[in-house]
């Protein structure tokens, strides 16, 4: 007997009953009808949202990269570019605006210099040349950013600590074994919730409207926002914790504030340092942008210098807040090494 | 002092958990509670100590009935070791031990974790009568061995002070030779300050060499209630069935046949 005419298995059989059951098929109408709904939709959303030029923008940039034609994409980069390099350093002041300016008692690292300058005239349409005296600092701006910068972190610390102060409360509240009762526990989350939805940039205009310009506005969008995200954290962790420990002290009698003092808060405690920890990073990285609405901080600097063109100053800015972000990435990886 | 009145605790899908349980346990008595595993011996001791509430019948501690409006009280003249220590891991072994008089100490000094001077000796004390030694009270329970960890929970139980001390367990998870001077150390301790003791255990030679009085629990309900020395061979047949008792349940290992296997022939 050949392989091919040898039964199947050992009962041979004239039909099988299976021979007529439904096998899996991978493509199916069914398939096929949504593929073809979302590419639709997709393609809807793409033209919505522009992505059809932008891949004409993108292939005029990388033609006029290699000499063909020419692209807004390339040309707006390299008017940033040519005029982003060198970083600006030093700090420039005409001596003319400065009170009680005095040549022979030149503040500390600073020194004079004259500069020609042309000055066109409306009056007479003519070009004219001034002399202009400027007093130069060698690290003035860097010494303003890195100053702004601090200002950054400080604002970044105070909306962390500010944060923790309302999430504390509110994530006990909202923790469903500790909270008094439901209505509390609803008006807890859903408070957290609030807090949670809104951006701090948008939270940070009210503010400004509120405060006025400076770091108070940045400090309180921070906490308000970030308070969302740690009470939802510490809730979680307090319904997560181990229930063993708190059920040892209830039976002896304790209160449930005493129970959640002694038997959850030291079991979470790790956890909350590294919520606290991510949250202070991610203060710092949100403070560097508040100050384009004029809540404080670095971006106040970076938003003024942005709209006067003055993008050797911006490249300065980007880069301090480059370094110190990775500064803090670094040190904060050391951190969480040691508390882990 | 301590009386259970004909309770029982039934779950809705109609088991009895405990059935119809009468006991009177006297001061200073240190009870052992034995039965297999599912007898109803934590659900008892949860009865006395308010984690569990009976169905039918009632709980009467020093001639008052446990109700829940009372609980608290209750709660802080009893004391309780568990099988799994519940100890809370990363708090010290002193402060594990301090917890023990939460309900004595007040919120605010409790929220800041400043426990009196007296109390904080008084624990020393506890920790010291259970051979616990200075350089091992600041270390967090989580890095204690079990011996010690049951040591604290031990010194805990007895911080407060109770006049009934519940045992569920208390050396399952420890090797015989610790599991000895646990149980020893418990009934020292509980002698010293006349508390009753109730504890419950799987090692019949212990409840043998330790118990003033053993109570055996099967199926929820009482099988056994009497001195160590009544507890015959036909008693402990009685209390853990035809099941020897101090070894492992083996459960049987059926090899099923191998099934046919087709052969493939091959031309």
């Amino acid at each position: 007997m050949s392989p091919a005419t040898e039964p199947f298995m050992n009962q041979p059989k004239e039909r099988y009953n299976s021979d007529s059951w439904e096998l899996h098929r991978a493509v199916t109408p069914k398939l096929i009808a949504l593929f073809l709904l979302l590419t639709v939709l997709i393609g809807w959303s793409a033209h919505n949202t522009e992505m059809d030029r932008a891949a004409l923008e993108n292939i005029q940039a990388v033609g006029a990269l290699i000499g063909i034609g020419d692209s807004k994409v390339v040309s707006g980069a390299t008017g940033f570019i040519r005029k982003a390099f060198p970083f600006v350093v030093k700090s420039k002041t005409e001596t003319e605006r400065l009170d009680n300016f005095d040549p022979d008692k030149l503040p500390l690292f600073t020194h004079v210099e004259n500069v020609t300058e042309r000055e066109y005239d409306t009056l007479t349409d003519s070009y004219s040349e001034v002399d202009i005296q400027y007093l130069v600092h060698p690290f003035g701006y860097l010494i303003k950013v890195l100053v702004k910068m601090w200002e950054t972190l400080e604002m970044a610390f105070w909306g962390t600590l500010f944060s923790i102060m309302i999430s504390l409360p509110l994530g006990i509240l909202s923790a469903r074994n500790y909270t008094p009762n439901k209505a509390v526990y609803s008006g807890a989350r859903g408070l957290l919730g609030f807090h949670r939805s809104m951006p701090e940039l948008i939270i940070a205009l009210f503010f400004v409207l509120m405060y006025g310009f400076g770091p108070i506005a940045g400090i309180f969008a921070l906490a308000v926002h970030t308070s969302g995200v740690l009470g939802k954290f510490f809730a979680d962790e307090i319904e997560n914790a181990p229930t063993g420990p708190q059920d040892a002290l209830r039976t002896s009698g304790a209160g449930k504030l005493k129970v959640l003092r002694f038997a959850v808060l030291p079991q979470v405690l790790p956890q909350y340092v590294a919520y606290v920890q991510y949250i202070f990073e991610r203060n710092i990285r949100t403070a560097t942008v508040l100050g384009i609405v004029g809540a404080g901080g670095i971006g106040m600097e970076l938003k003024g210098r942005w709209d006067l063109f003055d993008y050797d100053h911006v490249s300065t800015i980007l880069l301090i807040i480059f370094i110190t972000v990775m500064l803090l990435e670094l040190i904060s990886q050391k951190l969480r090494a040691r508390t882990m | 002092m301590l009386e259970l009145h004909r309770v029982s605790r039934v779950y809705e899908d109609g088991t009895r958990a405990i059935d119809n349980v009468s006991l009177k346990i006297g001061k200073g008595e240190f009870c052992v509670l034995l039965g297999p595993s599912g007898a109803g011996k934590s659900t008892l001791m949860g009865m006395i100590n308010g984690l569990v509430i009976p169905t039918e019948g009632s709980v009467v501690l020093w001639g008052e009935q446990l109700e829940r409006a009372n609980l608290k009280r209750f709660q802080r003249r009893g004391g309780m070791i568990y099988q799994k220590l519940h100890l809370v891991p990363r708090l010290s072994g002193l402060n594990n031990v301090l917890n023990g008089l939460l309900p004595e100490t007040s919120l605010l000094r409790s929220l800041f974790n400043i426990f009196p001077e007296k109390n904080q000796r008084r624990a020393c004390r506890l920790l010291e009568e259970v051979e616990l030694e200075e350089k091992h009270i600041h270390r967090r329970a989580m890095a204690l061995s079990g011996g010690q960890q049951q040591r604290v929970a031990i010194a805990r139980a007895f911080m407060s002070d109770p006049n009934v001390v519940l045992a569920d367990e208390p050396v399952a998870s420890l090797d015989p030779s610790i599991s000895r001077s646990v149980i020893t150390l418990l009934k020292e301790t509980a002698r010293q300050r006349e508390a009753t003791v109730l504890c419950s255990l799987h090692q019949v030679e212990y409840a043998l060499e330790f118990a003033d009085r053993i109570i055996g629990l099967r199926a929820g309900r009482l099988a056994f209630d009497g001195s160590p020395k009544d507890l015959n061979a036909q008693a402990l047949k009685e209390l853990y069935g035809t099941r020897p008792v101090p070894k492992m349940e083996v459960e049987e290992c059926v090899v099923p046949e191998p099934d046919f296997i087709p052969e493939l022939q091959v031309a």
